[in-house]
């Protein structure tokens, strides 16, 4: 720890040094008698000071927790020397609540024994997503006299994630294409199934357990069911980090990694293949997987996502090949607001991906922001930009849904699904 | 925050006593003279309580001068009452970096608030007793008045030599690694 003198010596031996000078000069006893405590009180406090010798530690008592959950970070303190005042700051990272308040830090002056142990409870709500440290911890020491002060500064650095908490999701955006192995989803194709499909004439081959023998005895002639097979899909989450939009309640990228955590988990219940793209200042990405191991990993990646501003430009093809599977579907979670996210998408379409854009609306927060004097006629014209934006999107083929605050995501994955059908349909026969 | 306002306020009560003592004492003509200097000692005296740290030694030296000029004034007879400036001194220095010290931000344990006041006092107490004995042992025959200036002269030196060495003793210095 580290020792500094208080004011108070250089006071009380500048006032004492004074006194005693006038004593002298006056001839007195008075100024003495005014100096005396003064000097005795340096000399005593000073000589009984002794170096604090304290341990301490910090540990949490989860190291995962939901959005809303209440964690208790123990601190625990040793001291082999009496402390008279131990001040204790815990620091609250921004996105947890302490006992003062948000991202306030928390403290606690204390009094400890020699020998004496004491363990501190402070419970902390968590009250965003995140990778957190907790354990940054400030003492300052005072002897009895308050003379001296001891400081140190300890970063135990107990990880912490908070995870965003996920939505019940009973409908998904389907895939155009499916892959080759047995999943959840219904396949376009034919073969073997267990959803009906159609029927056609008996070829050799094909299995007597699949002939339709109502259509048989109706035509005379034999004829076979045919089914669409159930298969897996190949998701691929593309979250947008280049910009935050934090408005008074959330932010568009709170936003969308909540969404883009309750999307993996809904995809990989159904035995899905999902992956990650986190593309912003900081690119990162998973391969998709399947299985609890896949979204735990996916989810302490998301948790890692933040906004890292730079200006260098970024596309697609700094990806590694196989983060972008052949005919998987690319579900994107952007605000559509840096020019580089948007060139991106635009270069997935062009290389035939099957994307569905979840557009995060800034327009409310950023509206938030502006406290209420934005001129009308900026705000429009800014919403006909993005909405000339989306339909460039969609002439493409891509379904794009605006989500604003206060919709649940299952209603805007059923707008998307509606919208890729329409779009479906008005291209014929889809893609 | 009602504890560290209480102290400020006991603090500049404490100072108020100090500075307004020695007007009672001084004949018609130098009074307004002295409460230019009690005023003055008074505002570094709340400025120091209050947020001003630095101001804690003016404060004291700007009280102590309003007591210096009374003797001064005075004549061969020794003021019994000394003891208790040296104890309000001491009292409302104490008083004023416990002002400081506590922070709003910070939660004081009582126990910490209990140990805190049981210092105050026994060092108002014993402060005192100190300048008390000092007034007894001056009072005590002995030797000339060249004599006692030599005593004088060592115990001050002696104290002040004392003070410097603890102090540089126990200097700004962190703790090696490990």
């Amino acid at each position: 720890m580290t020792r500094r003198p208080t004011r108070k010596i250089g006071a009380y031996a500048g006032v004492a040094a004074v006194a005693l000078l006038a004593g002298l000069a006056l001839g007195r006893p008075e100024p003495v008698a005014v100096a005396a405590p003064l000097a005795l009180l340096v000399v005593a406090g000073l000589a009984a000071a002794r170096d604090p010798e304290l341990e301490v530690d910090a540990t949490v008592d989860h190291d995962r927790a939901i959005v809303g959950d209440e964690v208790t970070v123990e601190l625990r303190l040793r001291a082999q020397v009496a402390v008279d005042r131990l001040e204790l700051l815990l620091v609250v990272p921004p996105g947890l609540e302490g006992p003062s308040g948000a991202a306030r830090p928390w403290a606690v002056a204390l009094r400890l024994g020699a020998g004496e142990e004491r363990t501190i409870p402070v419970t902390l709500t968590c009250r965003r997503w995140g990778a957190y440290r907790l354990g940054n911890v400030l003492l300052r020491a005072h002897d009895r006299f308050r003379l001296l002060t001891w400081e140190q500064q300890l970063d135990r650095r107990v990880p912490l994630k908070v995870f965003p908490e996920p939505q019940a999701l009973r409908a998904l955006v389907r895939p155009f294409e499916t892959q080759v192995s047995t999943g959840s989803q219904v396949s376009r194709h034919r073969g073997e199934g267990i959803e009906f499909a159609d029927i056609r004439p008996f070829l050799p081959g094909d299995r007597p357990r699949s002939i339709n023998w109502r259509a048989t005895a109706r035509r005379g002639t034999p004829w076979v069911n045919e089914r669409h097979p159930e298969r897996s899909t190949d998701v691929v989450l593309f979250l947008d980090s280049f910009v935050d939009v934090r408005g008074e309640r959330a932010s568009t990228l709170d936003l969308a990694v909540g969404a883009a955590a309750s999307l993996a988990a809904a995809y990989l219940r159904r035995r899905d293949r999902v992956g990650l793209v986190g593309f912003g200042g900081f690119v990162q990405w998973l391969r998709p997987g399947s299985g609890h191991a896949a979204l735990y990993r996916l989810l302490d990646t998301l948790m890692e996502t933040q906004v890292f501003a730079t200006v260098a430009w970024k596309g697609i093809r700094h990806l590694p090949p196989r983060t972008l599977p052949p005919k998987a579907l690319v579900v994107a979670l952007t605000p559509l607001l840096d020019e580089r996210a948007v060139a991106a998408l635009f270069d997935l379409l062009a290389r035939g991906y099957d994307l569905a854009v979840v557009e995060v609306s800034p327009l409310a927060a950023a509206a938030g922001d502006a406290g209420g004097w934005e001129p009308p006629l900026a705000r429009r014209l800014w919403a006909l930009e993005r909405e000339t934006l989306r339909h460039r999107y969609q002439r493409l083929g891509a379904a794009v849904v605006e989500w604003t605050e206060g919709v649940h995501l299952q209603q805007v994955l059923l707008e998307v699904e509606a919208s890729r059908r329409h779009a479906r349909l008005a291209t014929g026969a889809g893609r | 925050m009602t504890g560290v306002v209480g102290c400020r306020l006991a603090a500049v009560a404490v100072a108020a006593a100090l500075a307004l003592a020695p007007l009672a004492q001084v004949p018609g003509p130098l009074r307004p003279a002295l409460g230019c200097l009690a005023a003055a000692a008074l505002l570094l005296a709340a400025g120091a309580a209050w947020r001003l740290g630095p101001l804690l030694a003016p404060a004291l030296l700007a009280l102590l001068a309003g007591h210096v000029v009374v003797l001064l004034l005075r004549d061969g007879r020794v003021d019994a009452a000394a003891p208790l400036v040296g104890a309000g001194l001491l009292l409302y220095a104490e008083l004023a970096c416990w002002a400081q010290e506590r922070r709003p931000a910070v939660r004081d344990e009582p126990e910490v608030t209990r140990a805190r006041v049981a210092v105050l006092a026994a060092s108002a107490a014993g402060a005192l007793g100190l300048g008390a004995a000092v007034l007894l042992a001056a009072g005590v025959p002995g030797g000339g008045g060249l004599t006692r200036l030599a005593v004088g002269v060592a115990a001050a030196t002696l104290t002040l030599g004392l003070v410097a060495t603890v102090a540089r003793r126990t200097a700004t210095r962190p703790r090696p690694p490990g």
